[in-house]
């Protein structure tokens, strides 16, 4: 046991002390085999979003020689390059430009505690709110281009201080910071899954990787074991697509949810770290969206659309073609009500919301609903009920009972806000509703410095470092908006830091 | 590989305007790709260095095609401009060919995933 790094054990779970004292030494010898390393890299970094481009481009210009990014998937990006791309910067320079002085980064924080409701790291919310105009010079400097003049204020937070790039997409982002990497002699692999970390015992030392795995299918590819000679970065990002483990942190969240995740985010990496005694805190903590659509995949235009329909328009079951609920309500209230519209045998009755066509007909956001045929344009309340299979004469009935309330703007149902509401004459713009799943709050606990915490010594596994959604404990109860790509390009930037400090250590 | 093979069948897929060959029974029971037929010619080795579930990669493509970003596409059969595979928004060069091809199956994009109505199956 001299040189234990040549004896490392390659099964999964078991940690080499415990079991090896329990265990005779002659099979202790047969379970035991050197590790043929099939290449040794200074940085692993697995997953290619915002948090692994970061930490990979940072890591590089820390003057680490090798660092190498691991993706399962076909495709550089991860759930970032299909998100919103939306950053929140205090004091970014089109904030400063429209005249918005008094933000800060200490504001920002203020929000988030409020958000997370008592559950949120205030000292982890602070660091990352520190390096936000940090993340926005690494974004400016590899290219990314921002919306001229746009900054605005979105759900939960104080000040207008959201930017959001060119085309709305962190794709925007995620392609520059890549060809950046590429440039500066970052080495990215496609198709590599991780099968196991490589531990000795409170350290990591490499991980055993599927090479050319195929998602989704587990016996395609072939095993190879890399070592990492200074640091392994998680940057696996969340959960959400792993339907059985959301189940099973959060009994509620219904297997018919779909999510707005890209089709990787299944978490199995944050299970390895967990089975070599990662630390998870707040895995129950899974944030949902009651505005998405069945009718379009991921996180789509639904949200957009529905900022009219709910506001100008009404929500209405199609099982007996009457309203159930007060569209204006928050997201847990209205998640709830929609998802209990279902037929006998249990599956979806997805709900519809309709609002009228023409004031809105050269609004953006009909006109791409009406495109990509996740909504339509129905001239009547006879189409809508042949369509959708509603009752017809209820749901006449039931739309000449909400005029009526349009027109005394009160709401004596379900005591909705009617300020904003509109008396349905059609034509009108009609989607379907169901609620889907967005974003993982919980995940591995970290230091402020981006170590993973073990939890049996709650001390750090050496060399283990994570970033971004697979972390946990940060955000506490409830994510803001914006707010997620902001901490995965500053935590990469903190990390790269860390793992400076730490070799040099 | 013959390297002027290659140029005359590339020249021939570009002109006729064709973006993947007709999948058709290749080899045994294995489908392929019209436009592929001389790469079967060789044995499966072009594409597959090792068994066939275990290495494709993007390398045998590159080699023919060049990378993502300059291959063409008509730009007339895009749903929108900004619709464009090859230079896509999301991924742009940091897209596998596999994510979207198939050799030996008809696949549907990776954008398909979310675009439903923009992509069909290739």
């Amino acid at each position: 046991m001299h040189n234990r790094r040549n004896f490392l054990k390659l099964s999964a779970g078991a940690a080499i002390g415990g079991m090896a004292a329990a265990l005779p030494s002659t099979s202790l010898a047969k379970e035991c085999q050197a590790i043929k390393w099939d290449e040794s890299h200074d940085v692993i970094i697995v997953g290619s979003g915002f948090a692994g481009l970061s930490a990979a481009l940072n890591t590089k210009r820390q003057g680490i020689k090798s660092v190498l990014v691991l993706e399962k998937m076909q495709v550089i990006g991860g759930n970032s390059a299909i998100n919103g791309g939306w950053l929140a910067i205090p004091k970014n320079p089109i904030q400063l430009a429209q005249g918005i002085e008094d933000d800060s980064p200490e504001e920002l924080v203020k929000d988030q505690i409020i958000s997370g409701r008592g559950m949120q790291n205030e000292a982890a919310l602070r660091q990352i709110a520190n390096r936000a105009l940090d993340a926005y010079e690494l974004c400016i400097g590899t290219g990314v281009k921002f919306r001229d003049s746009f900054n605005i204020q979105v759900g939960g937070h104080n000040k207008a201080r959201a930017i959001r790039t060119q085309h709305g997409t962190g794709g925007d982002i995620t392609t520059k910071l890549y060809e950046a990497g590429v440039r500066e002699g970052v080495e990215y692999r496609l198709q590599h899954y991780i099968e196991d970390f490589i531990m000795d015992g409170q350290e990591i030392v490499g991980v055993k990787v599927r090479k050319n795995y195929h998602f989704p299918d587990i016996t395609t590819g072939s095993t190879i074991y890399i070592k990492a000679n200074k640091a392994v970065i998680l940057a696996n990002g969340g959960f959400a697509r792993n339907m059985k483990l959301r189940e099973v942190v959060d009994p509620s969240l219904d297997p018919t949810l779909d999510c707005t995740n890209a089709l990787g985010a299944t978490g199995e990496v944050t299970l390895t770290a967990m089975a070599h005694g990662a630390l998870p805190v707040h895995m129950n903590l899974i944030q949902t969206g009651h505005w998405g659509s069945p009718d379009e995949g991921g996180f789509g235009w639904s949200n957009a659309l529905l900022s009219i329909g709910w506001h100008q328009g009404a929500a209405i079951s199609v099982l007996n073609g009457k309203r159930f609920m007060d569209e204006r309500a928050d997201r847990k209230t209205c998640s709830e009500a929609i998802m209990k519209n279902r037929y006998p045998d249990n599956s979806p009755a997805y709900p519809i919301v309709l609002f009228n066509y023409e004031k809105y007909k050269d609004d953006d956001r009909v006109v791409r609903a009406l495109r990509d045929k996740m909504a339509w344009k129905l001239d009547s309340l006879d189409e809508i009920a042949s369509k959708f299979n509603i009752p017809a004469a209820e749901l006449k009935r039931t739309i000449n009972e909400y005029n009526g309330h349009v027109s005394a703007r009160k709401d004596p149902l379900f005591n909705r806000k009617m300020d904003t509401a509109e008396v349905l004459t059609g034509p009108f713009v009609v989607s379907r509703i169901w609620p889907k799943v967005h974003y993982c709050m919980g995940g591995l606990k970290t230091d402020l410095a981006a170590r993973v915490i073990d939890g049996r010594s709650m001390s750090p596994i050496k060399k283990l470092y994570a970033i971004g959604e697979v972390t946990g404990g940060i955000h506490g109860e409830a994510r803001l908006s914006s707010t997620s790509c902001l901490e995965c390009l500053a935590m990469g930037i903190v990390v790269s830091e860390t793992i400076k400090s730490d070799a040099q250590a | 590989m013959n390297k002027f093979i290659v140029t005359l069948l590339l020249g021939l897929a570009l002109s006729s305007g064709v973006y993947a060959g007709e999948l058709v029974k290749m080899k045994g029971k294995t489908q392929g790709r019209t436009n592929h037929e001389f790469i079967y010619q060789d044995g499966c080795q072009g594409c597959h260095q090792g068994s066939g579930k275990k290495n494709a990669t993007d390398s045998a493509c590159v080699e023919c095609h060049g990378e993502i970003n300059s291959i063409p596409v008509d730009e007339s059969m895009l749903a929108i401009p900004e619709a464009h595979p090859h230079k896509s928004l999301h991924y742009n060069q940091g897209a596998s060919c596999l994510a979207c091809h198939g050799e030996h199956e008809k696949k549907a994009p990776v954008c398909a995933e979310c675009h439903r109505t923009w992509f069909g199956e290739m």
